[in-house]
């Protein structure tokens, strides 16, 4: 270049300059035009747009602001910008299904969204601005959003207490527990029972070896391929215990041996007096008889038997006992009567109460369950198996710790196995890259992982041990769920706060009346103080709502105070001490704070306000359309026919004040009453008795009449 | 007895719709879907099963809880006790009575009693027992089982009644 040229702008130069400023400017204008396009800032003007064509747009745009809406909650390290894009979630008019998503409101629950955000439910990405990253499994993030038919196991990671709301955590949880799937896997607030499967340390001396083989290839309760549950051959509402385990014929040859090899405590044949054989021995009507013992007992209330009415065959009775249709078929004689007498004796942790037998009745119940409830074809497809070998004892062995019937059933003195199966504790927070498919094609994600694990183990695993359960569709979706809420310890001591504990409630009593508890079981129907059943009343405050003349009659000759119901308790045959003694301790110590004896004096009740409460009862608050007095009234409540025996008055006047202060949950509405109604009706239904308080009645009758038209009218 | 109860439900769930249809229709394989409390039983199609939002699925838990025994031809304890009443309760799914009443008629009268809307006097009050939220949440469940299908009120043309709130928006 020429010296004179140098400082002259050339053409070229210009040219030059001009494009490398448009190329910086182009350069400078990516990085806000990418920050314009960004997928969250579409939605966002999206939602402007959205909103101008809704009636209300105002009110939707009021809090517009144009950045990123982020939700932080520190206690559970959330940070959450989903309301980003969604932005009518806590608008009450986009909740019509019409509304395009992702503007959509979300359907009203107890938790406030705005408070929450979507992650601690719906699980995802948090922090994510991009739908895909937010939503599905990427490289970086492997939780996806759980499905919403899932959404209850995220409700269960918090909230570990059986709430009324979640019924399908809350069924996936007791299908859990029912399982005994505690007893091989470790889960979370699902803890293993005392006694996963019963004990088999003598149980060569009930069943035979032909019948072991048979339970083995099919056990009692068996799940078809649609989800049905079948007990012999019937359908029935019971949950399957004992598993289908994949078992070769030869495995099924060595179990069978080694388990009717255990004779730990013999039986000795109970010997009847001579008078009781020589009385019903003969006698062709023997087993009518046990069968009519069989049913004033009430065993079915816990036991169900094949019934054939209409030419239909359905099971009727109870599902805490197993049922007993084809039973004479399947336990030794012997075995039968000594289990009678004492089942805990050989399980000591049975729920079957110790009832209080005759030589009468045992004997012609046991004749009746030996000759009435069998089948002579029970074992007709079983190969005969003769007797055990040393080599087969030795092999069955083995095989029952392979596969794991130790986790359930205790075998001697040795007890039972726990984790035997992976722990789930924490199966709900695993990561996708944790989980092993193995060769299947399923989706890669855990709630799919799950189903396909419990519908066929083998097909993520092909060495599973794990047996095969057929669970219908919706039960698969429960456990599911309650898997899904198994996500470990709270990760922070912040989150800890943060959850709800599950109740653990336990009663133990002392003395006399734990002893008879005991015996007859009163924990598998009623409950105490939380802990028990659910099949009969609550008994925790049974000391303040029933006088105990009717605790003691009501054991001796259980009634049933519900027309609706058909189970009954049962009678257990108790002596005058025993329910003495059961009626002393409810009366004394299962009472409630709320009812305070003195609120009510029953000899202050006149026969005026007596018959004040009728009029009350029949025309104000109209009872009748739940209770029953005399042969008229509803089904609902129980019958009051005998309430002045059964109730303390001061029971009756807490109850008529707030019904659900006493007993949670109870259907009795609550009614605004003044203390002078609330009265009123105590006095009339101290009234009502069924033997001896007769003239308390035609006195309150003559009284009402006298009243005439002017009662209630006024109030 | 749960369990048991379970199947009763599903019965009574299965009821209305042999009803509506006024033919002796075979009961459908008891299908255990029905049970749970975020399913509901088409009426016209046994086989069919509609969802139920959160709203109406614990609509659906406090009708069997409370409800159930007078509103319904069979409970989960058996025989109803509906038959036992005069005047006969509506049944909840009957869109011929109920659909022409009000939400707002509904909430009263189930948080007040029937003697306080001019009504049979055996409908209790529940105010006092259930919460708002639960009343809100039965009336839910009853508008969309109705049969027939309850259709919302038509909102009227005025320009302050398009608004969802209570009053005109002047915002």
């Amino acid at each position: 270049m020429a010296p004179e040229e140098m400082g002259k702008v050339t053409y070229r130069m210009r040219l030059i300059f001009a494009a490398s400023s448009l190329l910086f400017v182009a350069v400078l204008a990516v990085s806000p035009v990418k920050d314009l396009l960004r997928e969250w800032k579409h939605y966002k003007r999206g939602y402007l747009q959205f909103a101008r064509t809704r009636p209300d747009t105002k009110r939707l745009t009021a809090d517009y602001r144009p950045d990123l809406d982020q939700i932080w909650i520190p206690e559970m390290n959330v940070v959450d910008r989903c309301a980003s894009c969604h932005q009518g979630i806590t608008q009450a008019t986009l909740a019509d299904g019409s509304v395009p998503q992702p503007y959509r409101a979300h359907p009203p629950i107890p938790h406030r969204v705005r408070e929450w955000g979507c992650t601690p439910c719906h699980r995802g990405q948090g922090v994510a601005t991009e739908v895909a990253e937010a939503h599905e499994t990427t490289l970086a993030w492997e939780q996806p959003i759980l499905p919403g038919r899932y959404v209850q196991g995220a409700c269960g990671s918090c909230h570990h207490d059986a709430r009324p709301e979640l019924p399908k955590l809350n069924r996936g949880r007791q299908l859990l527990a029912d399982h005994n799937c505690a007893g091989c896997h470790r889960l979370q607030d699902i803890e293993r029972s005392v006694m996963q499967g019963p004990d088999l340390t003598s149980v060569g001396t009930k069943v035979s070896r032909e019948w072991i083989y048979k339970w083995l290839k099919e056990p009692r309760t068996v799940v078809d391929d649609s989800g049905n549950v079948k007990v012999n051959g019937y359908e029935t509402q019971e949950s399957p215990r004992m598993p289908q385990f994949r078992l070769s014929e030869q495995e099924l040859h060595d179990l069978s041996a080694y388990l009717s090899a255990q004779r730990s405590h013999p039986v000795a044949p109970y010997k009847f007096s001579g008078a009781v054989v020589a009385k019903w021995g003969k006698r062709p009507d023997v087993t009518d008889q046990g069968e009519l013992r069989f049913r004033q007992m009430f065993c079915s209330t816990c036991h169900s038997l094949a019934v054939t009415r209409a030419g239909e065959t359905k099971l009727i009775g109870g599902e805490i006992g197993p049922e007993l249709t084809k039973v004479g078929s399947k336990v030794n004689p012997d075995w039968l009567a000594a289990w009678l007498l004492n089942p805990q004796g050989y399980l000591a942790h049975s729920k079957m109460p110790r009832y209080e037998w005759s030589e009468e009745d045992l004997f012609t119940v046991t004749r009746y369950i030996e000759t009435k409830l069998t089948d002579s074809d029970l074992l007709s497809n079983v190969p005969q198996l003769g007797a055990a070998t040393k080599e087969e004892i030795a092999h069955g062995k083995k095989t029952f710790s392979e596969k794991g019937c130790a986790s359930c059933h205790a075998v001697g003195s040795s007890g039972t196995q726990k984790d035997f199966g992976p722990d789930l504790s924490a199966l709900g927070s695993k990561n996708v890259s944790q989980l092993e498919f193995g060769k299947s094609t399923i989706p890669r994600n855990l709630s799919s992982y799950i189903q396909a694990k419990i519908t066929d183990p083998s097909s993520v695993n092909s060495a599973a041990r794990m047996p095969q359960y057929n669970f219908n569709a919706a039960d698969l979706e429960a456990i599911t769920t309650a898997l899904l809420s198994m996500t470990g310890p709270p990760a922070t001591s912040a989150l800890q706060k943060l959850t709800i504990p599950r109740g653990n409630p336990q009663f133990q009593p002392a003395g006399e009346f734990a002893r008879i508890y005991e015996r007859y079981q009163c924990a598998d129907c009623h409950k105490f103080n939380g802990y028990g059943g659910d099949l009969a009343p609550d008994l925790s405050y049974e000391g303040s709502r029933a006088q105990r003349q009717w605790i003691i009659s009501f054991l001796k000759n259980p009634q049933t105070l519900r027309p609706t119901l058909t189970f009954r308790m049962p009678q257990f045959n108790m002596s005058e001490r025993e329910a003495a003694v059961l009626a002393d301790y409810l009366s004394m110590v299962m009472q409630s704070p709320d009812v305070r004896q003195e609120a009510v004096n029953a000899k202050e009740l006149t026969p005026a306000q007596a018959a004040l409460g009728k009029q009350l009862y029949e025309v104000k608050y109209q009872c009748q359309s739940c209770h029953t007095i005399g042969s008229g009234g509803g089904y609902v409540g129980p019958n009051l026919n005998n309430a002045g025996n059964w109730l303390k008055p001061e029971w009756i006047a807490a109850w008529l004040s707030n019904p659900q202060a006493l007993v949670p949950g109870t259907i009795e509405p609550h009614r605004t009453m003044t203390d002078g109604e609330i009265k009123a009706l105590t006095a009339y239904l101290m009234t009502l008795r069924q033997s001896g308080g007769k003239a308390a009645q035609k006195q309150v009758a003559a009284h009402g009449a006298k009243a005439g038209g002017n009662g209630v009218a006024g109030q | 007895m749960r369990h048991r109860s379970l199947l009763l439900l599903c019965a009574l769930a299965i009821l209305p719709g042999i009803e509506g249809c006024h033919k002796a229709a075979a009961p459908a394989k008891p299908d255990p879907l029905r049970n749970a409390y975020d399913v509901e039983v088409d009426a016209n199609d046994p086989t069919h099963l509609i969802g139920l939002s959160y709203q109406q699925a614990q609509g659906k838990r406090v009708f069997y809880t409370n409800c159930v025994w007078c509103h319904a031809d069979a409970t989960p304890a058996g025989p109803s006790n509906r038959s036992n009443l005069t005047p006969v309760p509506p049944l909840m799914n009957d869109g011929a009575t109920l659909n022409g009443v009000s939400d707002e008629f509904m909430q009263s009268i189930i948080t007040l009693g029937g003697s306080a809307m001019g009504k049979s006097a055996m409908m209790p009050p529940w105010g006092r027992t259930l919460s708002p939220d639960d009343i809100k949440a039965v009336i839910a469940y009853t508008r969309a089982i109705a049969q027939p299908a309850y259709q919302p009120p038509a909102r009227a043309a005025s320009p302050y009644s398009r608004e969802a709130g209570p009053g005109p928006a002047t915002k």
